[in-house]
């Protein structure tokens, strides 16, 4: 049973549930996107958890360092891109809040739906 | 109804990521699968091949540079559906929430965030040029001036700080991570190899190391400057009231 001593993982795992349930439960357009973000941050963590190595020290090259003590240098240049990615998302996301907003004068999922359909019908 | 089978979907979902989790390999073991493949190539001739100390920003800049292209335009469409949206403001006085609202924010605010904003903009660019030798890179300084910006924005509105980082600057250097590293690839053409390869047959191999580590920071500077610009962009699209330009009479 690696769960315990996988905890950073579990954690992860639970924070994404949490960004998940930020997501579809919330009916405020602003926290549907802070869930996203918890999710994105905690495919972040995961990540960098898995690049860990015990007694490990940063990937940078010092004098009479051993390579194979550092940690795995690659989820963190993946994540760092990431993380890029991540803060251009929610900046798509928010622009896309404030036009909804201006529009409707609401951020409610539920108005805005009904919204919609008083406009239609 | 629908809010239960919400939250029983959540439930079996967490259940099902901890039992996978519960599975994997202990973590920081140095014979997990992640430490194996690829790795002990970056961290052993990452200084002789990319010369970089910095192995991340090696993996970056220099073994993972497509990848990093594609994603330095990410963030310029990110910036381009964005204005695409919410419109880019005109010149002369454009005006925000912290001005429109009338309540001046307090003295030792002000104060603060005047002080502290120049070092923090000289932090992200020491951040910026030692990329390369120390943990930090273009995007992590980029992120730094980004969030100086928003500091100062929502202290002393959004036309000081329009006036700061002007129009024609952000327009000039929003670009420049997109066109640095392309050039930067190009380079790699034009010196008999392939795009974005750091090895160039036509250059001799003394001239190398030296080259790629200039290379190097000259990317950095890019993304870090490209960044950043982008950001301070989104952050003025973003708090600019609608209807708040004002031609400078």
């Amino acid at each position: 049973m690696n769960l315990w001593h996988n905890f950073h993982y579990a954690v992860a795992m639970v924070l994404f549930c949490v960004g998940l349930y930020a997501v579809i439960m919330r009916r405020n357009i602003i926290k549907k996107i802070i869930g996203i973000n918890i999710m994105e941050t905690s495919v972040f963590l995961f990540l960098i958890s898995i690049g860990y190595r015990k007694g490990g020290v940063a990937p940078v090259h010092v004098e009479g360092l051993d390579p194979s003590r550092m940690v795995n240098p690659l989820p963190q240049s993946l994540i760092l891109t990431g993380i890029v990615v991540a803060v251009s998302i929610t900046a798509l996301a928010l622009s896309l809040a404030i036009l909804l907003y201006r529009q409707f004068g609401t951020l409610d999922v539920n108005r805005l739906f009904r919204e919609e359909e008083e406009e239609a019908g | 109804m629908k809010r239960l089978v919400s939250l029983l979907f959540i439930g079996a979902l967490a259940l099902l990521l901890l039992y996978v989790v519960s599975k994997m390999p202990p973590m920081g073991e140095p014979t997990n699968p992640t430490m194996t493949h690829v790795v002990p190539r970056y961290l052993e001739k990452s200084e002789g091949e990319a010369h970089a100390r910095n192995v991340v920003t090696g993996v970056i800049i220099n073994y993972r540079g497509f990848d990093t292209l594609g994603e330095v335009t990410v963030i310029y469409c990110a910036l381009a559906a964005v204005l695409a949206v919410l419109g880019r403001e005109k010149r002369g006085r454009i005006r925000d929430y912290v001005e429109l609202s009338g309540i001046p924010s307090s003295v030792i605010v002000r104060t603060m965030v005047a002080l502290v904003v120049p070092f923090i903009v000289l932090f992200s660019l020491y951040v910026i040029l030692h990329g390369e030798m120390s943990p930090g890179g273009g995007f992590q300084g980029g992120a730094v001036i980004g969030a100086s910006m928003i500091i100062f924005t929502t202290v002393f509105g959004l036309h000081l700080s329009s006036v700061k980082v002007p129009l024609k600057v952000r327009a000039a250097l929003e670009g420049s991570a997109v066109i640095t590293f392309f050039l930067v690839g190009i380079a790699g053409i034009l010196g008999g190899g392939n795009f974005l390869a750091y090895a160039w047959p036509r250059v001799s191999q003394s001239l190398q190391p030296a080259l790629v580590t200039w290379l190097t920071v000259l990317v950095e500077v890019g993304i870090g400057l490209g960044g950043a610009m982008v950001f301070v962009s989104i952050l003025f699209a973003m708090v600019r009231e609608e209807g708040a330009d004002e031609p400078l009479a």
